[in-house]
């Protein structure tokens, strides 16, 4: 089949997927519906993945209102792969809450608005203009916003209200960046129309106004930047991830932001060709950093698991983000760590949540002994933790290396330092947290549920790609990756 | 044209420290309003016929929202959550107009470091422009009441609007339309989520809102 009709039809499945959900009768459809579209999905990205990377390096749709190349097309894939786990997690953690609420009406609003925040995050990711991208990213801000009050409690409306206003006023200040950009290019004579199109913003012939360009980059970054989770500008973050149900919060820190950072990767190349590469990659690297030191100082206090799942996310957003400042070898370990982050996060909420579940309580001194308790979600947490705070051989630990040597490699060596110190204290901290939760006293508490089907195939895949991407990389991997790194060098 | 863009600018100054230096949340929802057909009536200034019905598109549909949709919908919320003052905002309202007159000097000294870089744009919608994200930001940040976070909100996008209007010449339809679609779909959503706030708080007052911390 053409990658070009993959295109549309992807949308298209995942806007009817939505629709459907609307209409069904019982809980389970709306479950299984889900999971269904998440596998169409896949198939359709591995083929425009590999369209894009046999053929000329793009493929484009629709008038050229839809272009996808190697950069756009590993992140879809990543994206798909987060939301088939995540929705064959769904599956596991709401057929156990049935009877405590998971009601048909609940059902119907969360496929619905799962699948449309699917969509919604397709659209960007496919989008050459970045008009219609930015519409794509406020219209996942408000489909998810109400994934996270699923069941409309105080503390999960208070964590919505606050993603609602916080994330509007960000995605404002990049709606302001984007016309900036925009604004740069009408010296250059180029038809006004096609202004907002990426391919001629990022064209070496574009002539590009340097003020203009400054301050959209700026601008975009922080815009974009707050969706994304970067330090000072997290505020958000933690209620959210913490507020929604768990399959809800793998989705939003496996993959949600780093559709966010996407969208400022993808004025990169732009910033480069007005400015000289210093000045976006130094932004980057500020940003990196002090996201990676904000995140570890949070980290040593926290009491509830999921807040300190949602800070290891600023945390390792930060990484991304230092990685993409470090030059191509850096964002080969920035589009590698992109992967590895978002399978092991994921991974790591769906411990989390299950786990949870069993104990009655997110908060991490209830949760012990979670490797005797609860053989599965107990495994799952213990390796996703040891990955997260970067043990070898899980595949986490390999791209903070690459990181490390890009680091070194172009000179960077305060924000090195820095890095490793901040790993450091993660390091230490979350690993205390982790042996209580693991290791302690299992407390007397209802025998293991009887688990879905696919909770094991969920646990096994995930852990796998760990593992296996840690100790082997396969070369076509490692290729494909290294093309999209490409596209952002311009 | 230009004396035309003078009048726009005067009077959404004009809405602007009104809506900073006043309490009741009705009184504030017509500003809002006014502001909303103010600057929907922008496109049509600027372009002067030259792009005819795609900015008569735009006009009408920005003041059909932003003048009496939202408004509307605002107005609803308010007589359901039976709230009528902002009581005491977090800055006080002769500080807000104190601020506003800071905001306006550094409206013009923003538009005097861009203007040379965005030479078509008329110095005076540029000012306007800023001004508005300025003060609509200053909304969010300092007002206790949802209702009036949201319009603060509307506030900054009646800003991102005229900015865009004025500087990018041929944004293609298709992404204006996208734009209003999300602004429109952004106030729904807010509504639904006062509504639930109110229900499950017995008040829109967001200071309430601090259980999550740290």
């Amino acid at each position: 089949m053409l990658a070009e009709q993959s295109i549309l039809l992807m949308l298209a499945v995942a806007v009817a997927g939505a629709a459907l959900c609307l209409s069904l009768p019982r809980p389970r459809q709306v479950l299984t519906t889900i999971v269904a579209v998440s596998a169409v999905e896949m198939a359709f990205a591995i083929n425009i993945w590999a369209a894009v990377l046999a053929g000329p390096g793009s493929v484009t749709a629709a008038e050229q209102w839809f272009y996808i190349d190697a950069f756009s097309a590993f992140h879809i894939v990543v994206l798909v792969l987060v939301f088939l786990l995540s929705s064959a997690f769904a599956g596991v953690y709401f057929t156990s809450e049935a009877a405590h609420g998971f009601m048909i009406s609940v059902a119907r609003r969360f496929g619905a608005l799962w699948l449309g925040s699917l969509a919604a995050m397709l659209l960007v990711l496919m989008s050459n203009n970045l008009g219609i991208m930015w519409v794509g990213m406020e219209a996942t801000t408000l489909l998810s916003a109400f994934l996270i009050s699923l069941y409309p409690t105080r503390l999960s409306l208070e964590a919505m209200w606050k993603y609602l206003i916080i994330c509007s006023i960000g995605i404002a200040f990049a709606f302001m960046g984007t016309l900036l950009a925009a604004a740069s290019i009408q010296s250059g004579g180029i038809v006004e129309a096609d202004a907002l199109l990426w391919t001629h913003l990022a064209s070496p012939e574009a002539h590009l106004d340097p003020i203009l360009m400054k301050f959209a980059f700026v601008f975009v970054l922080v815009g974009y930047g707050t969706k994304a989770g970067l330090a000072p500008i997290h505020s958000w973050l933690p209620d959210a991830h913490s507020q929604a149900p768990a399959p809800v919060s793998a989705m939003f820190s496996g993959f949600l932001l780093n559709t966010a950072l996407y969208c400022v990767m993808r004025f990169v190349p732009p910033a480069q060709h007005a400015l000289g590469p210093n000045f976006a990659n130094g932004l980057l690297i500020v940003f990196g950093t002090l996201s990676i030191l904000v995140a570890a100082g949070f980290i040593v206090f926290q009491r509830d698991a999921k807040r300190l799942l949602a800070y290891h996310s600023v945390e390792h957003m930060g990484i991304i983000t230092l990685g993409y400042g470090l030059g191509p070898l850096g964002a080969f370990a920035a589009l590698f760590h992109t992967l590895n982050h978002s399978v092991c996060k994921s991974l790591a909420f769906f411990a989390v949540g299950r786990l949870g579940q069993r104990f009655g309580s997110h908060e991490m001194h209830t949760i012990s002994g979670a490797l005797r308790a609860d053989h599965l979600w107990g495994i799952a947490l213990l390796v996703s933790l040891l990955a997260l705070i970067g043990v070898a051989p899980f595949s986490i630990f390999m791209s903070e290396y690459q990181l490390l040597r890009a680091a070194a490699g172009t000179g960077a060596w305060l924000a090195l330092a820095l890095f490793l110190i901040a790993s450091g204290v993660v390091f230490v901290s979350a690993l205390r947290h982790l042996i209580d939760m693991a290791f302690g006293d299992p407390k007397a508490h209802e025998p293991p549920a009887r688990e879905g089907k696919l909770a094991v195939p969920i646990v096994v895949l995930a852990v796998g790609l760990l593992l296996v991407l840690g100790l082997w990389m396969p070369l076509s991997l490692s290729q494909a990756i290294a093309s999209a790194a490409a596209v952002l060098a311009g | 044209m230009f004396a035309l863009l003078e009048t726009v600018h005067a009077l959404g100054l004009l809405s602007c420290f009104a809506l900073l230096g006043t309490s009741r949340i009705g009184a504030c929802i017509r500003w809002l309003s006014f502001q909303g057909i103010l600057f929907g009536l922008v496109p049509l200034i600027v372009h002067q016929g030259g792009l005819g019905w795609r900015a008569a598109l735009l006009a009408g549909g920005n003041i059909a929202l932003k003048g009496i949709g939202f408004p509307l919908l605002l107005l609803r919320l308010r007589a359901r959550a039976e709230t009528n003052r902002e009581v005491e905002p977090f800055v006080s309202f002769v500080m807000s107009i104190l601020f506003g007159i800071f905001a306006l000097g550094l409206s013009v000294w923003l538009t005097s470091e861009l203007k040379p870089a965005l030479h078509q744009a008329p110095f005076v919608m540029l000012d306007s422009s800023i001004f508005l994200i300025l003060v609509g930001l200053f909304l969010i940040i300092s007002r206790r009441n949802a209702l009036m976070q949201v319009i603060g909100y509307l506030v900054l996008e009646n800003g991102i609007f005229v900015f865009g209007v004025i500087t990018v010449v041929g944004t293609p339809l298709l992404v204006e339309l996208g734009v209003l679609l999300d602004a429109f779909v952004g106030v729904f959503v807010m509504g639904i989520a006062i509504y639930h706030i109110n229900r499950e708080f017995g008040s829109i007052e967001v200071d309430r809102l601090s259980a999550l911390k740290g």
